[in-house]
């Protein structure tokens, strides 16, 4: 017996005039109400909503099988490995800077048929050295199209800037069959800048921050967060305190490089990364290499064995 | 009516005559009260005249110039008054541009060109009133000689362009005097637009300048705009002239029109008619292949297409270069785009303080370019104007708006206002285009553009007679009608390139200008003959 009853609004015998040119349809207050009845009668649930309540079973248990999956994972990742040891983790096995891999469609967009030109705008008062350097490991790893123009803000350039990119491709005249171009200009502005999609990516300021973006093109960030972590610590502090400070801070400098050095082959252990090419190209620009401490000098002997920066000395002057 | 009423309207009437009689009576006492009235100002402004004018003959109009004698008078132009001459008394000849009259002084300003200086003309034991007089009522444009004393000011005169100094006048002559009512005042066709309207000064429309172009051509703006003018026409040959090229010469009047009748003058010729060339390129062709390796030529070319537009007449003055080359076309495109950046940089250098001169009334960004030129593939410009939101087909001509998109967009990559756009599609170029050996839907073809429009369309040209015969068919021309050019191919011919630009855009374009009228010192469009 029903705990609370209305009292019918409406007599449900009312006689009512229906039009007779419209169609009829099939009165679903009447049909809902048996079907409704008998199933309350017979205890029994209605098939349609039967299946429905078996869909939710069965994705309640795979939202608890993926909960599950996802705690287990955030245990191995936030709790230290017994097996591995914490204090090697710095020198751990980082990935080689040219070797890793790289993906120019997922780091430079969609390629829609047309050569991808990075631009870079540089006053020719002081040239990008590190730029030049990246320019020469670019070259090895993919097809570049190389060129250098003259702003017409800017009225002569000295000879060794035009030609610092190197002799121009044989297969120049034909730009699609590069992947990559990188367009030199010599112009007045205050600080360099790179241009790459005007329409989706605002223009990268500084050298050392061009620096950045050139080198994950070579599929050159070491994974280790530590160690990536002091790769742009070196890089900042060869741009801050090395180009821009006093000559107090430059010794400062030199004398952490030096201590630094004396430990391992490079600045970030066995490998040779951005951070070697950024405070040796910005300790060759400040000038009087040959009274800079010993472990330096063996290091900027090694970078200039590597071959990479020959483009470089002869803008040293 | 009785004969008092008569007598009463007689009295009326001979007392109403009386009362116009006095009326008029008085208006003739006044007339002849002013006319007395005149005649005594008359006469004293007569004896103010005949009072000692000392200064009689240091002022004048001078007897029409008819070559009565051969003065050896050295006239210093007004661009050479600097401080440097002060304290010398020379002669100046130049038109008058404004004059004023502030009491017992006239301050004269004198133009030559695009020059200005002050001059200064007070009563004094040199100057009368009436010479003061004569020279303020002086009229605007007239062309005098002006013998005067080069005085150093203390205060910069802003307004005129020989700042330093003016003149103190000793001796004024009218060497050719103007009518009083100018069609157009200069001031007002120099005014910047903006400054116009803000003020609610008037400025003169494009129209009326073009109606009265005499005067309008005076203008600081105007002389400034021809002299560049003549500096690319200057540069365009120098430069190509060092670079080993000719200059030829080639016929306007032609018998058939090559590049599809549409868009040809038609002249009558005695007993047949002939055509106005729409440009040298048969001609220049025809000189490579009478070994002259490089050509150029500077001459007018005749388009009758009805496009009133902004950057369209329909004679103009072409500039044309067509070159033999080696082994790839981009020789010549390199050698093309090495002659607009000598112009440009002559331009930037030579020519600055007329670049100066238009920017005042028309103000805008100074002209950038690289150098090497930067060159671009059409792909790559079409893959631009997709990124940007752009919907067009790979092979689809590019619009005008387009073009100027494009030209933004790579502004604002590569900060040029110059550039190439290599490899066009083969179907939107003429039949003699060279197909692009690699890809046969695209060509060796290119288009410059100065500022997002364009300014010169080039190609490889086809070099061989089948292949051009194969081509001319398959965009359905009459053989027929092309038969010598054709033919010109028959006897060995160098594999060549070249391109034409129009004096007028490129001056408008570098200027940054908006309408080619303004280059262009007589201008033909669909509505206009004349001047």
């Amino acid at each position: 017996m029903p705990m609370y009853k209305v009292k019918p609004v409406s007599p449900a015998d009312i006689k009512i005039d229906l039009p007779t040119r419209m169609y009829k349809s099939p009165n679903i207050h009447a049909q809902g109400m048996n079907c409704g009845q008998h199933a309350l009668q017979n205890g029994e649930v209605d098939p349609a909503l039967k299946a429905l309540e078996e869909r939710q079973d069965e994705v309640l248990r795979r939202l608890y099988e993926i909960k599950a999956t996802v705690d287990g994972l955030a245990k191995t990742v936030t709790t230290p490995d017994a097996d591995l040891d914490a204090s090697t983790l710095s020198r751990g096995p980082a990935e080689s800077v040219f070797r890793g891999t790289a993906d120019l469609d997922s780091l430079l967009g969609k390629d829609l048929g047309a050569l991808r030109d990075i631009v870079i705008n540089a006053s020719p008062a002081c040239p990008p050295l590190c730029l030049l350097v990246l320019h020469a490991l670019l070259c090895q790893r993919y097809q570049v199209l190389s060129s250098v123009h003259v702003h017409s803000s800017v009225s002569a350039v000295p000879p060794p800037l035009l030609s610092c990119l190197g002799p121009r491709h044989i297969d120049s005249y034909a730009r699609q069959r590069f992947q990559l171009g990188f367009t030199l200009i010599w112009k007045d502005v205050s600080e360099l800048q790179m241009k790459f999609n005007t329409q989706s990516m605002c223009p990268i300021e500084g050298e050392a921050n061009v620096a950045r973006f050139l080198f994950r093109l070579l599929g050159g960030e070491p994974q280790d967060p530590v160690a990536a972590t002091q790769m742009d610590c070196w890089i900042d502090t060869a741009v801050f305190q090395l180009s821009e400070g006093g000559s107090k801070e430059r010794a400062a400098v030199l004398r952490s490089l030096n201590a630094a050095l004396g430990r391992s082959e490079w600045l970030l252990g066995q490998e040779f990364s951005l951070a070697d090419i950024v405070c040796a190209c910005c300790v060759l620009r400040a000038g009087q290499t040959t009274s800079a401490p010993v472990n330096v000098q063996r290091w900027l002997k090694s970078c200039q064995n590597l071959g990479h920066f020959d483009c470089v000395y002869p803008l040293l002057q | 009516m009785t004969k008092e009423n008569v007598q009463g309207a007689g009295e009326e009437e001979q007392q109403a005559q009386s009362k116009k009689a006095l009326k008029k009576q008085q208006k003739e006492a006044e007339k002849a009260a002013k006319k007395a009235e005149k005649q005594a100002k008359l006469a004293a402004e007569q004896q103010e005249a005949d009072e000692d004018d000392f200064a009689k003959d240091r002022y004048g109009i001078c007897p029409m110039v008819q070559s009565q004698q051969k003065l050896d008078r050295a006239l210093v132009r007004v661009q050479d008054l600097t401080p440097e001459k002060a304290e010398q008394q020379i002669w100046v000849r130049a038109r008058i541009h404004t004059s004023r009259a502030k009491g017992k002084q006239c301050f004269l300003v004198l133009r030559h060109q695009q020059f200005t200086v002050q001059a200064l003309l007070a009563v004094g034991d040199r100057a009368s009133k009436q010479m003061v007089k004569f020279a303020a009522n002086l009229t605007k444009e007239s062309i005098i000689d002006v013998e005067a004393v080069v005085k150093k000011v203390e205060q910069k005169i802003e307004s005129c362009s020989q700042q330093d100094v003016e003149l103190h006048v000793e001796r004024i002559f009218v060497i050719s005097q103007s009518e009083a009512r100018l069609p157009l005042q200069l001031e007002d066709a120099v005014r910047p637009e903006g400054e116009g309207d803000e003020e609610g000064r008037a400025t003169v429309n494009q129209d009326t300048r073009l109606d009265n172009r005499v005067i309008d051509l005076r203008t600081t703006t105007s002389q400034a705009i021809f002299r560049l003018q003549s500096g690319v026409c200057q540069l365009f040959r120098d430069t190509l002239i060092n670079k080993g090229f000719v200059e030829i010469q080639t016929p306007k009047i032609i018998s058939a029109a090559s590049e599809g009748g549409a868009n040809v003058f038609t002249v009558s010729y005695f007993k047949t008619s002939a055509y106005l060339a729409q440009s040298p390129q048969l001609y220049k062709q025809m000189c490579i292949c009478a070994d002259f390796d490089k050509v150029f030529c500077v001459g007018p070319v005749f388009r009758a297409e009805d496009s009133n537009t902004h950057r369209h007449l329909t004679e103009f003055v072409g500039l044309d270069i067509e070159m033999a080359f080696n082994y790839h076309y981009h020789e010549v495109i390199d050698s093309i785009t090495d002659t607009m950046v000598q112009i440009f940089k002559g331009l930037r250098d030579r020519l600055q303080t007329e670049i100066q001169t238009v920017n005042k009334q028309y103000p805008s960004e100074p002209f950038k370019f690289l150098e090497p030129t930067l060159r671009l593939e059409y792909k790559e410009a079409v893959a631009m104007l997709k990124a940007a939101g752009v919907e067009m087909g790979d092979e689809e001509d590019l619009s005008t708006p387009n073009e100027k998109l494009l030209g933004r967009l790579v502004k604002e990559k590569y900060d040029t206002d110059f550039y190439v756009l290599d490899k066009y599609p083969l179907a939107v170029r003429p039949f003699y285009t060279m197909p692009d050996p690699n890809n046969p839907k695209y060509s060796n073809s290119y288009d410059m553009f100065m500022r997002g429009e364009e300014i010169l369309s080039g190609a490889q040209r086809i070099h061989d007679a089948q292949l051009l015969t194969e081509r001319a068919m398959h965009h359905s021309i009459d053989l027929e009608k092309i038969k010598a050019y054709i033919d010109s191919f028959r006897y060995g011919a160098p594999p060549h390139a070249g391109g034409g630009i129009g004096l007028e855009r490129v001056t408008m374009l570098y200027l940054g200008l908006h309408n080619v009228r303004q280059t262009s010192m007589f201008p033909r469009d669909p509505k206009r003959l004349t001047p």
